[in-house]
């Protein structure tokens, strides 16, 4: 099990849409994930520890310090399918050489 | 035609009988049908929707009838008159969903947009569906004030457009904020950053009173860090519930009682506003599917709701410094009936405030604690109206004294609500009133005209510092 975890403002839009396309399209590839979606504002040190990869929006200061894989998710916001591809290829990437 | 009316009447009145919850239900479904969507997905939304509307006012129910007492008490051991309970942007926005004049702005707002697209008057197409609810509570309020349809549709339209021209201004600030390329394609059509022109007429102002200020700049996250879960949700239901709980001399366990009754509410308040985000998930893809093909691949800039920016650190400081300051502000700010609560955290304020600044976080907070009674007033005003729509869509519980008020302290978009008002009262024919209307009106347009000119100098510097660098 890989243990994503995605932010935004409130926690309940972009990142909910974020969370349910990663573990749609993730599952699609044969691989078994769980994402959840917080407020921004909560995210820190501590947090990201409990996770693999951390799947924000775009450039997220909390997340300044730490060396896990990062995955900027924005593009799968555009609803332009083709678009999220890129982003589906790297968080497979980063989920490959956690090797787990 | 007597006779389509009463036929419509037939057809119509027993679904409208069933109250908001199932009419959305069917209303919705439907028209994510219309748009492509299949039924299961579209039920889905439906269902989805009829649960959050019934789930929220569950909620509110809990809240209201929790705190309406020791308001009461609060008001009468400390002379301050704050009785609205501040409920935060969830309830609101899913009392607005639950109004079927939501997708009918919706509608109207995807053909300006695609509209303003094919004159090349934007580049902008705007996917963030959801916050449609943000023009939507801006048209019901017009309404609420006296317009009718057709008036509150034309403001809809006049601030709708303005905010799309916004998104186009803004792009390139958020790509010196992101550290993006210019390929990136996000912006955003938010309401809140609605507020940008008053924001820069003070951060003007900043310029020539505060600018010694500005060395004072603070690391935003590591304040963050250490605010650590003070911020979150339910502790500042706990601590509000108990700063109320003791200034209305209440004994330990009724303090006990509304701090943990106020931290469950704000934690399910935001739970259940992802419920009905889900709700409009399949209609915000097929209204966004159904642009895409009409726009034959041209390259367009998208707009998203604003929390791509919420990785700054900047935005949550002044938002976490913000909170006691606008504590304060309500306490003793002539007008305000608002003691703030739900929407102590201020987000509808500090995007903007984010935007203008270019996360100069002390100047945030200066001209965020100086705007901050714009939306206290403004969140007073539509209460009365807020609360009657709550009501009018099964939302509020019954039992409740009559008295009792709901609204939002930090809601996007508070200037848009004065303009309501104005022109709501203007069209029932008050002289003074389309008087009030016509310069507020003139005053809203031509500050954005202003700000407008300003951002267009500022992009023009960072298209020269990009070519330099090339």
């Amino acid at each position: 099990m890989i243990k994503i975890l995605t932010a935004c403002g409130a926690g309940v839009n972009s990142s909910h849409q974020i969370k349910d396309a990663l573990e749609k399209e993730m599952s699609n590839r044969g691989y078994d994930v769980q994402c959840e979606a917080v407020m921004v504002k909560d995210v820190n040190d501590e947090m990201l520890s409990k996770y693999d990869i951390f799947a924000p929006i775009a450039q997220t200061d909390a997340a300044k310090n730490t060396n896990m894989p990062i995955v900027d998710c924005g593009p799968i916001l555009y609803r332009i399918p083709a678009m999220a591809v890129p982003v589906y290829d790297a968080m497979e990437a980063a989920i490959k050489k956690l090797k787990k | 035609m007597n006779e389509l009316i009463s036929f419509a009447n037939i057809v119509f009145t027993p679904f409208i009988n069933l109250g908001a919850a199932p009419l959305m239900m069917v209303v919705l479904t439907l028209v994510a049908m219309l748009v492509g969507v299949k039924f299961s997905k579209a039920l889905e939304g439906g269902i989805k929707l009829a649960i959050a509307l019934t789930g929220i006012g569950a909620i509110i129910g809990i809240l209201t009838g929790a705190f309406a007492v020791a308001l009461q008490a609060f008001v009468k051991s400390t002379g301050i008159s704050l009785t609205i309970t501040d409920v935060g942007w969830a309830p609101l926005a899913t009392i607005t969903w639950g109004s079927p004049y939501t997708l009918y702005f919706l509608l109207v707002m995807v053909i300006v947009n695609l509209v303003m697209l094919a004159l090349k008057k934007t580049d902008t197409l705007d996917v963030d569906i959801f916050d449609i609810w943000h023009l939507s509570i801006v048209g019901l309020f017009c309404i609420f004030s006296g317009a009718n349809l057709f008036v509150a549709t034309v403001l809809v339209i006049f601030i709708g457009v303005l905010k799309i021209i916004n998104s186009d201004l803004m792009k390139p600030t958020f790509n010196d904020l992101l550290n993006a390329p210019d390929t990136n394609p996000m912006t955003t059509t938010h309401m809140n950053y609605m507020m940008n022109p008053i924001i820069m007429v003070m951060n003007n102002i900043y310029d020539v009173l505060f600018f010694w200020l500005d060395k004072y700049d603070f690391d935003a996250a590591e304040l963050n860090k250490k605010i650590g879960f003070w911020g979150s949700k339910f502790a500042i239901g706990v601590y509000l519930g108990v700063f109320i709980g003791l200034l209305a001399h209440q004994d330990v366990k009724s303090i006990c009682g509304l701090a943990f009754t106020a931290g469950v509410c704000l934690q399910l308040f935001s739970l259940i506003g992802s419920w009905f985000i889900a709700a409009v998930e399949p209609l915000s893809q097929g209204i966004t599917d159904f642009a895409n093909k009409r726009l034959n691949g041209r390259v367009f800039n998208i707009g998203l709701d604003w929390p791509f920016i919420a990785g700054r650190a900047e935005m949550w400081a002044a938002a976490n410094v913000l909170a006691p300051i606008m504590l304060l502000e309500a306490l003793v700010l002539p007008g305000n009936g608002l003691l703030p609560l739900g929407g102590i955290i201020a987000m509808g304020v500090t995007p903007a405030l984010l935007i203008v600044t270019r996360a100069r976080v002390i100047r945030m907070i200066v001209i965020g604690a100086f705007e901050l009674p714009v939306f206290l007033w403004s969140g007073t005003l539509i209460a009365p109206f807020v609360t009657a729509t709550a009501k009018a869509v099964g939302a509020f519980p019954t039992g409740i004294s009559a008295t009792t008020l709901i609204s939002h302290t930090t809601m996007e978009g508070p200037v848009e609500k004065f303009l309501a008002f104005f022109v709501g009262n203007a069209a029932k024919g008050d002289i003074q009133y389309i008087m009030y209307a016509v310069i507020a009106l003139v005053v809203y347009f031509g500050l954005f005209v202003w700000y407008a000119k300003k951002m267009k100098k500022r992009n023009a510097i960072y298209a020269a510092a990009k070519a330099t660098k090339n």
